[in-house]
């Protein structure tokens, strides 16, 4: 490992003009930051102000004033200016003396910008501005140098600071006061000045206050400084002045030379934000922009220079990376290079992040003007969110289960609280700042979340939470802007944005990068017409239990509890007829693309009435007795019920094949149907559905005269199936892991129960580092998912293997799975971006 | 109003609960005491000036406009308006960073800018103290609170720069400007535009 660069020996490298430090053979640990700034944009052909840096080695010689006049004596060879003197066009030319390190550190001691002036003369004949200005400025100079250098009180200087409105005035006695109380007078002559400027940085750089600013970024106590020395014009006139420029546009990410200039002098090392517009520079914006484009090329970031100008034109002084660009900076930027050639699509790709387009995409809320704001706090997380009050991390996943949107709204939150809020739609906290525990685990969810909003008040025994004049009740809905961080009352309108024409492309790319497929989970036309142009490739999973637990529940109870043939056989027809509705909708959104129909898999009890009075008549009511189950979630489910109520299956795909038929022949689309069967765990039970499907497929087909092609599989979702997965595949053309229930019988987990009561004590205790549920768990249920992969290849080895659990949207889920060749994720529609991303990053990472 | 005679140990009770705004906690005597003669209400955990008390802490403290030394504490005022203002900002940029995202706390070197810049202000506001309190002795108890949330800030616990439900930097400093306040006799408003007006570079 290259050691620390300060504790190298470096010999006595003289002083070095701005961006001649390279070819002398010097780096970072002589010139340190500012220098190697300079020396990145010499080194380009850009031009740089006039000046010196004074490598590490030379500084503490600089405190005699032989070697500062000798350094100020080349700086104005550099300059062709004058210290002291002046410009064509009036400008008095003093000195200004700044510090860097070898690395980026907070707690340097500040630029001393009015070095130079005899006997710290303020000349007469400038204007009014320009007096003020210097006289500010040399009062801060020289108060330093007093303080740090001759060793005069803050107190004092403080004093004389009230004593003395205008710095003019403060001059004598300032110098009264150094003759007094200092260990010597303040200096008359230039190189004094400058000798005692460089005494002054290195006390300061010494004092316990930088040694503790060190510390905190974990830097080296003995970290060394160099030091920079410029000429500085301090003129009325408006053609000297300084500013900065970005090269990015921070609110749309283009590409944009965005920063302000002001007239005079730099007046302190601090940037300033406030000034005219970069379009009103003497010169127009060209030079910049031409700068900055070549900038970006170079370093591949967006970047920012500070520059001076003057009668001959611009000149760079400072040069920064864009260290945490924005989402949209970040992908403007990546698509730019890419497209200029400087990097390419697969660089760009890799550039951004799973989290960026997260936060591209994030919901925005829809603004009237009539909202009422609840309550405002910091925003901790971005994106709109709408729900019902919820809180604790409990009755948020109730909630959450119940179909309802929970917002968790608490006074700050835990990992314990961890179910709850991944749960939860949005979150709001009372205490806790923008690193809180809420605020850092919500970002990493792309949950909306505002912390911090300390007019909220929560009684928790009322369940009730109040703000300002408001009193919300335990389940009432709010709706928080997490970018904003205002939280309002009732429901706001939210819309998700398209994607940016930058993000589209990189998505492009993305899917040129990618192997994995990526569809998409929709059970209805709306839905899949919203993931198809979100860029899936089709549906992985559609779920068909939502279309009969509506107004469709009686038909099912009928075939499930009667006991009557006909009864039976009736409610089958009309079921059947309502598939073919519903499918039909979905079919046409999906197009020529594949679509995986999962048969019903709902449990047996969210069909049945919940109790005896709801029955529809008395021999229902006796049913439900006997068909009570001790555990319906492992009862009979699925293939299981399909099994035992024969005419289930048929009735489904009678109407899906029908649906099929109608819009092959009303809207000239073939989807390609894959009937997917769940919950299997004994091949038979895959094989015997099969005969059922086959034989309704016969049927259409005499019918209609059409034969519908489809193909057969079977959900992966028991560990009984993933160790059997080489007899299904003698049957299955596909197979699907369903990840959620593969978890939970895998670790033998309840979801809900281990969700509410324990795995937020497992993850504060160190257990587990996130929910299996959220990213897979790649040792146990992945070892399960590796097995099955490998034997069902075996026996068919073009088998299609996808997952439709909620880890298809997670990035390190689908890293595993292009790490098992799976062909396929399926996830929710608005995960299918991440995804797309992520599936190019698992690609381009292993390669 | 300044016929409810008080004594002195009531009387600080109630100028510092007018300073703070509220309490919390269990009444002391002289709370208590206060709270029976209607000059401060308890209300379950959390205890509050009524409009009786703080017009009495507003009359106790403010400096009549032909005080001797109001000219010498306006002028310091004017000095310590620009500063409050950084102070205000800096506590915003520690929850906030210029992007507009939350600050996450893990950029060490942005946080460690934040730590310097209110060296600045802590060494800005040591001599403003000091002159306050040349004309209002009752003001030099702000410098060692000022120091003593500083010292706990850089013990590691990063709620004592700005927590508002412990005596942080900001929440003392809070404190002393509300002090000023009464004793100038100034109105929030008037404050921030004054502030305003300071910080635009006027001369106000």
């Amino acid at each position: 490992m290259r050691p620390a660069p300060w504790t190298l020996p470096i010999d006595d490298v003289g002083l070095v003009p701005f961006g001649k430090g390279v070819e002398r053979g010097l780096d970072e640990r002589a010139l340190c930051t500012r220098g190697i700034q300079l020396e990145t944009l010499a080194g380009l052909g850009l031009p740089v102000g006039a000046g010196l840096t004074i490598p590490v080695p030379n500084v503490p010689g600089l405190t005699a004033p032989d070697r500062a006049k000798a350094a100020m004596n080349l700086l104005e060879k550099i300059s062709g200016r004058t210290v002291g003197g002046t410009t064509e066009s009036g400008g008095l030319v003093l000195l200004r003396l700044s510090a860097s390190a070898p690395v980026e550190t907070a707690g340097l001691p500040p630029d001393l910008v009015c070095l130079g002036l005899k006997r710290s003369i303020i000349p007469e004949d400038l204007g009014e501005r320009a007096r003020a200005d210097l006289g500010a400025a040399w009062w801060k100079s020289a108060a330093f140098i007093a303080e740090y250098a001759l060793g005069v009180s803050g107190d004092d200087l403080g004093t004389l600071d009230f004593d003395y409105p205008d710095p003019i005035a403060r001059v004598d006695p300032f110098r009264a006061l150094c003759a007094e109380k200092g260990t010597s007078p303040f200096p008359s002559k230039r190189s004094e000045q400058v000798a005692a400027g460089a005494r002054a940085m290195i006390e300061r750089w010494n004092s316990p206050r930088a040694a503790r600013a060190r510390k905190k970024q974990n830097l080296p106590a003995d970290l060394p400084l160099a030091l920079h020395l410029e000429t500085v014009v301090v003129t009325e006139h408006d053609d000297e002045g300084n500013g900065y420029a970005t090269s990015r546009d921070f609110e749309t990410g283009a590409f944009a030379p965005t920063g302000v200039f002001r007239h005079g002098f730099r007046l302190s090392g601090e940037r300033q934000h406030v000034g005219h517009p970069l379009s009103s520079l003497p010169d127009g914006v060209e030079m910049l922009t031409g700068v900055l484009a070549e900038l970006e090329g170079r370093l591949r970031s967006a970047v920012l220079v500070d520059f001076e100008y003057g009668p001959d034109g611009l000149a760079l002084v400072g040069l920064e990376r864009i260290k945490r660009p924005s989402a949209r900076v970040a992908t403007s930027l990546a698509v730019d290079l890419a497209i200029r050639g400087i990097t390419d699509e697969a660089e760009a790709v890799q550039s951004v992040e799973a989290t960026h387009v997260l936060e591209l995409l994030h919901p925005q809320p829809k603004l009237t003007g009539d909202e009422v704001e609840l309550v405002t706090g910091l925003p901790a997380s971005p994106g709109a969110a709408v729900g019902r009050i919820a809180l604790d991390s409990e009755s948020a996943v109730e909630l959450s289960e119940a179909g309802e949107h929970p917002l968790l709204v608490m006074g700050e939150t835990s990992p314990g609280d961890l179910p709850g809020m991944m749960a939860a739609t949005g979150i709001l906290t009372v205490s806790g700042g923008s690193a809180s525990h809420a605020a850092v685990v919500a970002r990493g969810m792309g949950t909306p979340a505002i912390c911090g909003a300390g007019s909220l008040r929560i009684d928790r025994e009322a369940e009730t939470v109040s703000a300002g004049s408001h009193t919300l009740h335990a389940g009432d809905v709010i709706s928080i802007d997490g970018a904003t961080g205002i939280a309002y009352v009732g429901a706001l309108e939210i819309e998700r944005p398209g994607p940016s024409p930058s993000l589209t492309t990189l998505l492009g790319w993305a899917d040129d990068a990618r192997r994995l497929g990526v569809r998409a989970n929709a059970d209805t036309g709306p839905d899949a017409e919203v993931a198809m142009g979100n860029g899936a490739e089709g549906i992985g999973l559609c779920r068909t239990e939502h279309q009969f637990l509506g107004e469709r529940l009686p038909l099912v109870r009928r075939v499930i509890l009667s006991h009557d043939f006909d009864a039976e056989q009736a409610a089958l027809r009309d079921l059947a007829d309502a598939q073919r509705e519903d499918f039909r909708d979905l079919l046409r959104a999906v197009g020529d693309r594949p679509v995986t129909v999962r048969l019903l898999d709902a449990p047996m009890h969210e069909f049945l009435p919940a109790s005896a009075e709801e029955a529809e008549d008395e021999h229902q009511a006796r049913m439900l007795g006997h068909l009570h189950e001790e555990n319906p979630m492992l009862g009979v489910r699925g293939v299981r019920l399909a099994l035992m109520h024969e005419g289930l299956y048929p009735a489904q795909v009678e109407g899906l094949f029908n649906a099929w038929v109608d819009v092959v022949s009303s809207d000239g689309i073939r989807p390609e149907l894959e009937v997917m069967v769940p919950l299997v765990s004994i091949p038979e039970e895959l094989v015997m559905s099969l005969r059922l499907i086959r034989r309704v497929n016969q049927e259409v087909a005499s019918r209609t005269g059409m034969i519908v092609p489809f193909k057969i599989g079977t959900m992966i979702e028991t560990p009984r199936a993933a160790l059997m997965a080489d007899k299904l595949a003698q049957w299955a053309e596909f197979m699907s892991f369903g990840t959620n229930d593969l978890t939970q019988l895998t670790y033998g987990f309840s979801r809900d129960d281990v969700e509410r009561r324990m795995l937020g004590t497992y993850l504060e205790k160190g257990l587990m580092t996130a929910s299996p549920f959220a990213e897979l768990d790649d040792e146990g249920v992945g070892g399960l998912m590796k097995f099955a992969v490998a034997r069902a290849r075996e026996v068919r080895p073009d088998i299609k293997l996808g997952i439709c659990g909620e880890h298809g949207g997670d990035p390190s889920s689908i890293a595993f799975c292009e790490q098992l060749g799976l062909n396929y994720v399926s996830c929710s529609p608005s995960r299918i971006a991440v995804a797309r991303l992520a599936a190019a990053h698992a690609r381009l990472d292993a390669a | 109003m300044a016929d409810v005679a008080l004594p002195d140990n009531e009387r600080d009770a109630l100028i510092a609960m007018v300073v703070r705004g509220m309490a919390r906690g269990e009444a002391s005597p002289e709370q208590q005491s206060l709270a029976d003669q209607g000059l401060i209400l308890l209300k379950g955990p959390i205890m509050m000036p009524t409009p009786a008390g703080t017009e009495i802490v507003a009359t106790l403290l403010r400096l009549s406009d032909d005080a001797p030394g109001r000219d010498k504490i306006m002028d310091t005022f004017r000095k310590f308006l620009p500063v409050n203002r950084r102070l205000r900002d800096l506590c915003t940029a520690w929850q906030v960073r210029p992007d507009g995202t939350a600050n996450d706390h893990s950029d060490d070197g942005y946080d460690a800018d934040i730590r310097d810049r209110l060296d600045d202000i802590d060494e800005a506001v040591g001599p403003l103290i000091k002159r306050f309190a040349d004309e209002l002795p009752r003001v030099a108890v702000y410098r060692p609170r000022l120091t003593t949330a500083l010292e706990k800030f850089d013990e590691g616990d990063d709620s004592w720069l700005a927590s508002p439900i412990i005596d942080s930097y900001h929440t003392v400093w809070m404190h002393l400007h509300q002090e000023l306040l009464l004793t100038i006799g100034m109105s929030r408003k008037e404050d921030e535009e004054l502030e305003e007006r300071l910080v635009s570079g006027g001369t106000a």
